[in-house]
């Protein structure tokens, strides 16, 4: 247990760089191995010869798939993203979260990975806000409120990390629908389970919790860091979540970072309707205000609400006063991507590639690095559909997964003016 | 879909079929054409059934001029309902592709518990107390005196049918037990005797075992079966314990003291008629002295039970003089029992062959054996003049003259074991005298010989040379098929040491050891911590488990497992034993996870299915090994030896790993089911056992896994559920084409097919 001490330490300290910071505490040779892993991705061909490793592509044939198959749903209908998320996250603190399979124990390495896909999931989602459950000897705690604030998220689950008992998952819906039954019908109730038992102990039936939130309309995922349950998966399949079972660490991590963007909107979950939000002011620096969440006098920082006066200390939150939902312009827009993700870029087929005729770029358009000759390998540079630029693999990743615009058609818009701006 | 297996066009009602259905069917049409019989092995999950049945009713459309007939065994009701339910899809699919050309007529039968309508009837308890009621209502004499005073109860369903006459037939169609019952009361016409009168006729016909290997039912019920008609037998790796058990008969000291108290009735009943209607008896007489087999001149329903499948030329002989008349022959029954209850009072196990058995009965009883051979049809013969309608009542007797049959009419492949106590309860008197028969080919030959094609068919028929000789023919076709599988969803390990590196075992010396006891404690108790929802446990005995769990209990382990998951244990009593079940089942939805505690050769290990999250794990503690020192084991093994040259220890090596093959293949009935199975005794890991275990378990089994220890166990159960949680492509990607879709078959060549053969 002490390794798990160490790391919550570290977390709390220095919580920005999260990967490299918190394996501080391994031993030097634990170290060089802990995160490369690197012998578990050799692999062996037909004859048991040991195929050389070409992670990168790899990892981008990876990427493409997933972007695919995102845009393929995307695009067959006009989906309808929920993008005001009320989301618990439950995290599973029995007996079996202090197994040790997953280095240092799987309650360190859940709450590090937590501790990411919270800043991740404000990241993406800044009209969402977020609470914590964990569960525990049995019975389900509300470790912290639905609110927007990432700090006292993490604060309040890296104090709280020590495990024991039974879990029981049916206490934990009850206590979670409970809280998310209060929420307003246009936000979408969501709840995300970390799962390390592999049974649950409950009080009475669950099958009519599951009911239960299935008519309050709360999509459960659950993912379960040992084997497939089945309850679990029958949790899923009727609230419509996802189940997923990790492998690993770095399977753990890209999992739990796939529930962070918004997931498309069943019509009947959440009817459309208009929203009342304020806009509020951020006070000057000099002012001193008592603010209304902390009740304590600060000077400067902070915002005001248009209606009722109030001072908060963060954005986006609901005041405290008149609960009005406050929210600052960059955060709907940082939202405005998930409605209109940009297309996937076409790999370039080595057809075109080899043909002399065609007058390609030499070099990406994102980075300006020249493009490798092509070769007999497939394709190495990838072309925007819409502006036909051609782009390097790395480029394709960022543009896609940050970004969130194509430089190409970005500034063939500024080149051409209005015929471009259709969106 | 549809497609061409040489010159036959088969109709197969799914629209994607597996590469080893379609070896399969590929194997069992060379079987017909050859009109010889064949064996196949193939893994639960793989659609044997409806592979089957499509074959085979495939393979009557396209030679419409010498039809087949199908015949379906079963070991269970629950199984003959799934298979006619198979039979439906399949036939609806074939009328739509071909219209009134593939119409047929398929039956299900089954005994009169399940199939009769009358509510009265049904009211008795059991299966004896149904049919021993029916034929009070139904019987020749009781609706003689019937029509004569309308006040006797009769079964209207009954009348109805008869009144209908040669009109009461089924229209075309698949019929389950179900439809039968639902159609017999929508026309008022018994569903049995219904049923039972369209056997003959109908292209397909499903039962159960005991309608072609029982002697005393197969008689009447399948007598009528043409040649040309195809057997299947269904799940059959127990059909050589199947034979044997038809033609075995126990005699305990209750069923003595019940014959007593039959003959007293009988001869109470016969003094009656002697009174009122001589007649009667003085006609049974000439009856008898004329030498007419009183088959076949008898009503339908008085046929109750025939006689045992005796050598046909006995049927020709007359019955011996000295039993004709009613008195003497009660008077021989009489000498016979009070012989029987003589050789009970014995303090020793005796053991003798029916030749010395019968001479001894001559000299000291008087009974020769040609007067032994006749009892049963005598006795019959008798209960029908006598007018007997509670049949439930005299199966004391009827257990009498069935063994003095069996006795007089068989000189090999029996012997006769009188043994006055349990061996395991040396204290407790309880004599018995077993007719046992070592030879399960004597029940199942008349099958043999008078069918055209029989096929045996099981997901565990391995070593698949040895069924052969136990049932002595000789298959054309004898064939194991490997499941192909998108994934490695099985996961066969074989533990030999315990955590502590020391060899686990449940050999006789070992299997009290403590630091054993403890291994196999660690083992489950470590199991139960990584594997979710259900795990199933078999033990060798009941005495054995029993033991076990006992000191689990003494030293904690049991309350730690408890701690994971709840524990259920299955006992000997069937009631018990379906509650635990259910419960278990509900402790496996709820997410709690279960461990059930059972026994290989009991009841859940043969029927019972522990699929999907129900069974995620089994573990076989120990070689399920008859129990040795059994009397009757015992001259059985020898009588295999000398008979068919079969080595003890091959034959109990063999009995011991079908079973244990039987118990781990109840986690797997789909291919999208995952499951573990656990070897937990060193004695699996040499070859001569594992060799004798199904190709598809064997195929599964690498090497790494071939002797391991707890922890390393732990670890691979750790990596194998992680990796059968992913989701997966059902279809099969790279290389592995796991559902060939109609293109595929027909293109097939017979390199696939060569893959698939084991």
């Amino acid at each position: 247990m002490n390794n798990g001490n160490g790391r919550r330490l570290n977390g709390e300290t220095e919580e920005d760089d999260d990967d490299e910071g918190s394996e501080g505490d391994l031993d030097a040779w634990e170290r060089t191995y802990a995160d490369e892993r690197s012998w578990e991705s050799l692999q062996e061909d037909e004859s048991g010869l040991l195929r050389p490793m070409d992670n990168k592509t790899l990892y981008h044939a990876q990427y493409r798939r997933r972007i695919r198959s995102l845009s393929s749903q995307a695009t067959t209908s006009r989906i309808q993203k929920g993008l005001i998320r009320y989301l618990y996250i439950v995290v599973d603190l029995s007996r079996a979260a202090a197994e040790m399979d997953y280095r240092p124990s799987r309650m360190a390495v859940v709450a590090k990975h937590v501790e990411a896909f919270i800043r991740e999931f404000f990241d993406q989602n800044p009209l969402s806000q977020l609470g914590l459950v964990t569960i525990k000897d049995g019975i389900a705690h509300c470790l912290t409120d639905l609110g927007g604030s990432p700090e006292s998220h993490v604060k309040a689950l890296m104090g709280k990390l020590e495990c024991s008992g039974e879990s029981s998952l049916q206490n934990a819906l009850d206590l979670v629908h409970g809280y998310l039954n209060q929420v307003p019908s246009y936000g979408h109730r969501e709840v995300l389970i970390l799962y390390s038992a592999l049974s649950t102990c409950d009080p009475g039936d669950i099958l009519e919790t599951i009911q239960k939130c299935k008519k309050s309309k709360m999509r459960c995922s659950v993912i379960g860091l040992s084997a497939e349950i089945f309850i679990c998966k029958h949790l899923c399949q009727e609230t419509g979540g996802s189940y997923s079972v990790a492998m690993d660490e770095s399977h753990f991590k890209e999992l739990i970072l796939e529930h962070a963007p918004p997931p498309p909107a069943i019509a009947e979950f959440a009817i459309a309707n208009l929203i009342k939000m304020g806009f509020p002011q951020r006070a000057a620096e000099s002012s001193i205000a008592i603010c209304s969440c902390h009740k304590e006098a600060k000077v400067g920082g902070g915002y005001t609400c248009p209606r009722c006066k109030a001072r908060v200390c963060e954005l986006p939150t609901e005041c405290r006063i008149c609960g009005l939902t406050l929210i600052s312009s960059p955060h709907l827009a940082r939202s405005y991507h998930h409605l209109f993700p940009i297309v996937p870029f076409d790999e370039v087929s080595s057809s075109v590639l080899s043909d002399p005729h065609n007058r390609l770029p030499r070099s990406c358009f994102g980075c300006q690095q020249s493009l490798p000759n092509p070769g007999n390998k497939p394709s190495l540079r990838v072309a925007c559909p819409k502006c036909k630029q051609h782009f390097c693999l790395d480029c394709d990743i960022y543009i896609h997964e940050s970004l969130h615009n194509c430089p190409g058609c970005e500034s063939f818009r500024h080149l051409k003016s209005p015929i471009a701006t259709e969106e | 879909m549809k497609f061409q297996i040489e010159d036959v066009t088969v109709y197969f009602p799914y629209d994607h079929i597996y590469p080893e259905q379609y070896a399969y069917m590929v194997e069992l049409k060379r079987a017909l054409d050859a009109r010889g019989h064949c064996l196949l092995e193939m893994p639960t999950g793989t659609g044997k059934t409806i592979a089957l049945l499509s074959l085979i009713t495939s393979y009557t459309l396209s030679k419409p001029n010498n039809p087949v007939k199908l015949i379906y065994c079963t070991r269970t009701v629950h199984e003959m309902e799934k298979t006619l339910a198979e039979l439906k899809l399949l036939h609806a699919y074939q009328t739509t592709h071909i219209g009134d050309r593939a119409r047929i007529l398929a039956v299900g039968l089954s005994s009169r518990k399940n199939l009769c309508v009358n509510s009265r009837v049904l009211a008795a308890e059991n299966r004896d107390s149904v049919d021993a009621s029916c034929r009070r209502l139904t019987a020749s004499w009781v609706r003689a005196a019937a029509a004569a005073n309308p006040n006797l109860p009769t079964c209207e369903f009954f009348e109805e049918y008869e009144k209908a006459g040669s009109n009461a037939v089924l229209p075309p169609g698949v019929y389950t037990l179900q439809d039968l019952r639902a159609y017999g009361k929508e026309k008022g016409w018994c569903p049995y005797f219904l049923a039972r009168h369209m056997v003959q006729f109908a292209n397909v016909v499903v039962y159960s075992y005991q309608y072609l290997l029982d002697p005393k039912v197969a008689g009447y019920i399948s007598k009528e079966m043409q040649k040309e008609s195809v057997v299947v037998f269904d799940e059959a790796h127990n059909i050589d314990n199947v034979c044997i058990e038809a033609l075995s008969v126990s005699v305990r000291r209750q069923t003595l003291e019940g014959a007593r108290r039959n003959l007293n009735k009988m001869r109470q009943e016969i003094e009656k008629f002697k009174a009122t209607d001589a007649g009667r008896l003085r006609a049974e007489y000439n009856r008898l002295v004329e030498g007419l087999a009183q088959r076949g001149n008898l009503p339908f329903t008085d046929n109750w039970l025939s006689n045992p499948a005796l050598p046909d030329d006995i049927l020709k002989e007359a019955v011996p003089g000295n039993i004709r008349r009613a008195e003497h022959f009660l008077h021989v029954l009489r000498r016979l029992v009070q012989y029987l209850e003589g050789r009970l009072e014995t303090d020793n196990v005796e053991k003798e062959g029916p030749v010395g058995f019968v001479a001894s009965i001559n000299t000291h009883a008087g009974i020769d054996q040609k007067t032994l051979k006749f009892c049963y049809d005598r006795l019959h013969s008798l209960m029908l003049t006598l007018e007997i309608t509670d049949t439930d009542e005299f199966l004391h007797i009827q257990t009498i003259c069935d063994f003095a049959t069996l006795v007089g009419t068989y000189t090999r492949g029996f012997s006769i074991i009188i043994e006055p106590f349990d061996e395991r309860m040396p204290h407790i008197p309880d004599p018995v005298l077993q007719l046992s028969c070592h030879d399960a080919s004597l029940a199942i030959k008349p099958v043999f010989d008078r069918f055209q094609s029989v096929v045996i068919t099981s997901g565990t028929l391995s070593p698949i040379d040895l069924y052969p000789r136990l049932l002595n023919f000789h298959p054309v076709v004898s064939r194991s098929f490997t499941m192909s599988l998108t994934r490695d969803c099985i996961c066969p390990m074989v533990l030999t040491r315990g955590s502590d590196q020391l060899p686990v075992s449940t050999k006789f010396d070992m299997r009290s050891d403590l630091g054993v006891v403890r291994n196999y404690g660690r083992l489950l108790l470590e199991m139960a911590s990584v594997v979710p929802d259900g795990i199933v446990c078999f033990f060798v005995s009941y005495s054995y488990m029993d033991g076990i769990v006992n000191s689990w209990n003494e030293n904690g382990i049991l309350k730690e497992i408890m701690q994971h998951k709840l524990v259920f244990i299955e006992t000997q009593d069937v009631v018990e034993t379906t509650l635990a079940l259910d419960n278990y089942r509900k402790a496996c939805d709820c997410g709690r996870g279960a461990i059930f505690f059972s026994v290989a050769r009991g009841k859940v290990a043969e029927g019972i299915d522990f699929d999907r999250h129900y069974g995620r794990l089994v573990i076989m503690f120990g070689v399920p090994f008859q129990y040795t020192l059994s009397k009757i084991l015992l001259a059985r093994l020898e009588y295999l030896r000398d008979t068919f040259q079969i080595k003890e220890g091959d034959f109990l090596t063999f009995d011991a790993l079908r079973q244990a093959a039987q118990c781990v293949g109840r986690v797997i009935r789909s291919k999208a089911d995952y499951g573990m199975m656990i070897f937990a005794d060193k004695r699996y890991s040499r070859h001569d056992k594992r060799s004798k275990l199904p190709g598809w378990i064997l195929s599964h089994l690498r090497d790494a896994h071939l002797n391991l220890s707890t922890d390393m166990a732990l670890h691979i159960a750790r990596e194998f559920l992680r990796k059968m949680a992913q989701p997966y492509d059902k279809a099969g990607g790279s290389g592995r084409k796991t559902l060939l879709s109609q293109e595929d078959v027909e293109k097939m060549s017979d390199g696939i097919l060569n893959e698939m053969q084991y």
